[in-house]
């Protein structure tokens, strides 16, 4: 009779094969659930990607450490008669130590390399900017604009212009717009610009201006949350990103401008 | 009675108590008169001083400084007599004991007491998320809630539990009759206790419990009512005891090993409380320095984050954050170090077979130290920072998954081919080993400067940490309390409700995080009492895995309580263990060891014909078994 | 200040059913107290690392003058309290080769010595605080200044303390030339006070 805890040929397929089924349908469903918001800027494609990559690479980590453990939990397990038996005294492999140290070492340098590309990518500054300005305050958003006469508006909406690049002008049409600079401000403790549909995020600090960009690239109306604890209203400090048409947006700043003068 | 006051107790424990409150009324009164501050008698005032002074009047009444003080006044010290040493009754448990098995199991019972509260605390946050809106506390009570329950979690259990353990069994493991300075260890275990009363009891101060994470943020915790000294008092007394420990462990494995115990022949618990200890005595200092900030900021108006006295003269915002990841990363090693060390000892034992690269486990556990202290403002890359630290530390908080990949492929090489006993703690290692790499996963993730920009604070961050310290931490500490419940009560657990207990917990803590990381991703921001309607249906199913997640926890309460009142009578080593604490009764008798044993190969040699770990009693060690111990030492790959 | 204890311990050892711990195993020549002392000053290092980090971001980040426009630093008074310090550490040393030799009137007049020059560093220190002219509420330079100084003078009442219960004890006739790890172990600690003054001192006054 075969003895139960030797590994053959056979059951090293077996693994080989049930990881990579695994594999491939856990990437798969890594892939297909939809984790992310709509990308709303080129920002968040660019992290969506990335994302996406990151869910390829750990997906066979996680099924190698599991299927190792479920295989060896049912394969190795004590039988009846075996309440006095050892394992075999292996100590180490020093080839297998190797691999294990120079696999991962390799990965995460990949990773790195990936990781580093896309935040130079996401950061880099177009030479067309519109210049906001975001004042954070215990528990609202204030956006700073410069108005068509030069002079300065605050408004707790914010809208920006994107040109659509269809017919369609609707909610959700692809377009091409401005890369939008923020300057940020808090006023009172550490708040936290974030517009999840477009993937970036910066912290307002008091003392300190920081800065943050996105670059527009689908029409609609996205919340801007506050994601620093600031204090009793956190949860209730939001506010609005409108991305409209350029004539839209120009009729607005227009009004704006003129309700600031008047 | 007036006799009862003198002998240390808790009677004169509650004497010195109200001397101290007495003491801190006078001294701040006289304070404010004499700089002329009206009104003269200030609540607040006298309640920071009295949180400071009066532990120590407590301390004092306590006994926990008898002995010094015979030392300082020039007394002839008296020759041991062991009087505070071991326990005879339960209340020896309440007593200043010297005992390092007594302060072990003080530690897991107070700790675990803390761990229930700040349980309570987590299930009230998810009653409170379980629908949009607000449903039965307010915004600042939300926010205290899940303050109150991450200090507790962090400062009150999962710390000092790891300290407790080892505590236990850390000195019978290397052959020491006790730990190298048992005052001080009883000290620090003492200011535990008055940690977490100062931390729960926040929640009786006027304006309520500090609610400011257990990040505490300046200048957020600087503009907060009194509740928030209460963290940042807490904090030094907890840490305060979590460096007296790590002092206390380093000095113990570094100058008590039995005879023949190398730091090769040390089991990896002991390595990796040697390392847990380096980082504690490194690192746990800066937390110190942050809420000192707070703390002068607070109540003397110094102006460390003050960012708006003007310019040229303004303090720094960011500074704080730097000053408290430099300790709080660290941190959540010394949360898991101790645990990778727990989860060694079981998976070499419960598989009947040597650890897998013995030296290379030890190795990665002194470069997760070295790393560690490299990557905190990886916490901060949407802090407002300097930009071009960010990627020098995406690199290092990448790397650091090397030696922690080391550990997980080394424990499975362990595994192989063993002979594997799935009882309770060997089912939490193996839990250990999956959830903790999910949680390692979602970590090189969230090194990823670009996708943390999009997850930091959020749940996705929630998912991450409680897949590490619960799924991590967590499951190794109660795969310790159920591998060591027999050596530390003489009894055992009950098999099937530890199996029941591991399987409940198991599901329903994925349950409860693993869409944390899906609504995290879809925008849902961390430490929110009310949010979006989209995330309704996900943080009800959330609640509800709670709830069980919650109740899970009773069947572990009930098993520990009644297998300790009526469990089968323990052997002294039911697992056929090799490493000392299992070659001495259960529990182990008051002084662990008649002789000190000699240690003569190394700890996990199972499957090795004749491989003997330590030789018990007053026999020298000969030079055949010397040899043995070489002989091992060499087959190590 | 309490391992000798167990060693100690073991006197009463074979004397029927009263049986103490066994003897531990000394398995480092570190002697158990200076290691515990040694790692402590590492711990107190950190501490001071972590206001030296503060001292960083609102000097050198911040860019923020230094001091702050309107405060002035004692650079002359604190230079005199360096070398009263600094000649408080010789004495110590002092105190210490006595007890090695087991001169006894060496031994109070270094612990005597070193308790006056150690005050005498106080004294000065908190008339300094009470003459400056400025709070720590003036500017986050004064809180720094005020937080540096403070800590390190709480260190120096500290290491006093600690000076003091070796001193009774000298007092009393303890320490002989095999025993005198009561005077080493706090003067360890001294030592690391003052090296600890000269850095501040040189990075709050003198840069």
């Amino acid at each position: 009779m075969k003895n139960p805890r030797e590994v053959t040929r056979s059951d090293v397929i077996m693994m080989i094969g049930i990881g990579i089924v695994a594999s491939v349908v856990g990437i798969a469903l890594g892939l297909w659930i939809d984790w992310f918001p709509a990308a709303a800027a080129t920002q968040a494609t660019s992290i969506d990607t990335f994302y996406d990559v990151l869910i390829i690479i750990s997906v066979p980590v996680f099924v190698l450490v599991t299927i190792i453990v479920l295989f060896s939990a049912l394969r190795f397990r004590v039988r009846a008669g075996e309440e006095e038996l050892d394992g075999p005294p292996t100590h180490g492999n020093t080839r297998l130590e190797i691999i294990w140290t120079a696999i991962p070492s390799i990965m995460v340098t990949a990773l790195c390399v990936y990781g580093a590309s896309v935040l130079s990518d996401i950061d880099a500054a177009k030479a067309d900017q519109i210049q906001v300005t975001a004042y954070a305050q215990q528990f609202a958003w204030d956006f700073e604009y410069t108005g068509t006469n030069g002079n300065k508006f605050l408004t707790e909406q914010m809208y920006v212009p994107c040109k659509p690049t269809t017919e369609a002008a609707g909610e959700g049409a692809p377009c091409v717009g401005r890369q939008i600079k923020f300057d940020i401000k808090a006023v009172d403790v550490i708040h936290s610009f974030w517009i999840p549909a477009m993937r970036m995020k910066q912290d307002a600090v008091p003392g300190i201006v920081t800065h943050t960009k996105v670059n527009p690239i689908r029409l609609g109306t996205y919340p801007i949350v506050c994601a620093e604890l600031c204090g009793i209203g956190h949860s209730i400090m939001r506010s609005t990103i409108h991305v409209v048409t350029p004539a839209r947006y120009t009729a607005w700043l227009a009004a704006k401008s003129a309700a600031k003068t008047g | 009675m007036p006799a009862q006051l003198k002998t240390a107790g808790w009677y004169r424990a509650a004497a010195f108590t109200l001397l101290g409150l007495a003491f801190s009324f006078s001294l701040t009164t006289l304070i404010r008169s004499l700089y002329g501050y009206t009104p003269l008698i200030d609540g607040a005032a006298i309640t920071i001083v009295s949180m400071i002074a009066v532990p120590f009047f407590f301390l004092v009444g306590l006994g926990a400084f008898d002995y010094w003080f015979y030392w300082a006044s020039g007394r002839p010290t008296r020759a041991e007599d062991h009087a505070s040493h071991g326990a005879h009754s339960w209340r020896d448990y309440f007593k200043v004991n010297t005992d390092h098995k007594v302060i072990g199991v003080q530690y897991v019972c107070t700790t675990f007491f803390f761990m229930f509260i700040g349980g309570l605390m987590a299930m009230m946050v998810r009653a409170e998320l379980a629908a949009p809106g607000s449903q039965f506390v307010d915004g600042q009570d939300y926010n205290s809630l899940f303050s109150v329950h991450a200090s507790l979690m962090i400062f009150l259990f999962i710390v000092p539990v790891f300290a407790g353990l080892a505590n236990y069994v850390l000195p019978l493991m290397i052959g020491a009759p006790d730990m190298a300075f048992p005052r001080l260890n009883a000290l620090s275990f003492w200011l535990l206790p008055i940690a977490g009363t100062l931390m729960t009891g926040s929640f009786l101060m006027p304006g309520g419990a500090f609610a400011s994470g257990w990040t505490a943020y300046a200048p957020l915790s600087t503009t907060q009512p009194l509740g928030q000294m209460c963290f940042s008092i807490g904090v030094q007394f907890a840490g305060a005891s979590s460096i007296a420990t790590a002092l206390n462990f380093l000095v113990t494995i570094i100058t008590m090993r039995a005879p023949g115990m190398s730091f090769w022949r040390m089991p990896l618990l002991v390595w990796a409380n040697f390392a847990t200890s380096l980082l504690v005595v490194i690192a746990t200092p800066f937390i110190a320095a942050s809420q000192f900030f707070v703390l002068l900021d607070v109540a003397l108006g110094f102006h460390f984050f003050d960012a708006t006295i003007g310019e040229g003269r303004q303090g720094n915002v960011v500074m704080y954050q730097h000053v408290f990841w430099f300790y709080s990363h660290p941190a959540v090693y010394i949360m898991m170090l101790p645990g990778f060390g727990i989860v060694s000892e079981i998976i070499s034992v419960k598989s009947r077979k040597p650890i897998f690269g013995y030296r290379m486990m030890a190795f990665s556990l002194l470069a997760i130290v070295l790393l560690g202290f490299t990557v905190w403002a990886h916490h901060m890359f949407v802090s407002g920072m300097q930009d071009w630290i960010r990627v020098p530390m995406m690199i290092t908080t990448a790397i650091i998954a090397v030696p922690t990949g080391i550990k997980i492929f080394s424990w499975l090489g362990t595994l192989w081919k063993g002979v594997i006993h799935l009882d309770t703690p060997m089912l939490f290692a193996l839990g250990f080993l999956t959830m903790f790499t999910l949680g390692g996963i979602s970590g090189v993730m969230l090194a990823m400067v670009p996708f943390d920009i999009h997850v930091s604070d959020t749940y996705f961050i929630v998912a991450h940490i409680h897949y590490v310290l619960f799924g991590g931490s967590l499951f190794t500490i109660f795969a310790g309390v159920y591998f060591w419940f027999p050596k530390m009560t003489g009894r055992m657990y009950n098999e099937k409700l530890g199996k029941i207990h591991f399987w409940a917990t198991f599901v329903f803590f994925n349950l409860t995080f693993a869409p944390m990381h899906v609504i995290g991703i879809q925008g849902m921001p961390r430490r929110v009492a009310d949010y979006a309607d989209q995330f309704a249906a996900w943080n009800f199913a959330i609640s509800i895995a709670s709830f069980f997640l919650g109740l899970s926890s009773l069947i572990f309460l009930y098993n520990m309580v009644n297998s300790w009142r009526n469990g089968k009578k323990a052997e002294s080593n039911p697992y056929r263990s090799l490493t000392l604490e299992w070659q001495v009764s259960s529990p182990p008798p008051i002084f662990n060891f008649d002789e000190i044993p000699t240690v003569v190969g190394g700890p996990y040699e199972y499957g090795v014909p004749g491989a003997v770990h330590a030789i018990m009693g007053s026999a020298k060690p000969e030079p055949v078994a010397a040899a043995v111990g070489s002989n091992t030492e060499s087959q190590e790959g | 200040m309490e391992a000798a204890s167990i060693e100690a311990a073991d006197t009463s050892h074979g004397h029927g059913d009263h049986h103490g711990p066994p003897v531990a195993h000394h398995s480092s020549t570190v002697d158990a107290q200076t290691l515990g002392m040694l790692l402590f000053i590492v711990s107190e290092i950190m501490v001071f690392g972590g206001f030296f980090t503060a001292y960083f971001f609102i000097r050198i980040v911040n860019g923020n003058p230094w001091p702050a426009e309107g405060e002035e630093l004692p650079q002359l008074i604190a230079g005199f309290n360096t070398a009263v310090l600094l000649s408080s550490s010789v004495t110590m040393h002092w105190a210490l080769e006595a007890a090695k030799h087991g001169n006894r009137r060496g031994m109070k007049l270094g612990m005597l010595a070193t308790l006056l020059l150690g005050s005498t560093f106080l004294t000065v220190q908190i008339n300094e605080y009470v003459h400056l002219g400025f709070a720590p509420y003036n500017s986050a330079q004064a809180s720094i200044f005020y937080g540096l100084t403070g800590l390190h003078g709480a260190h120096v009442f500290i290491g006093l303390t600690l000076l003091l219960f070796a001193t009774v004890r000298v007092f009393k006739g303890h320490f002989t030339p095999d025993e005198h790890q009561g005077i080493e172990v706090p003067g360890i600690y001294w030592h690391f006070v003052d090296v600890m003054w000269v850095i501040v001192y040189v990075s709050v006054y003198i840069l």
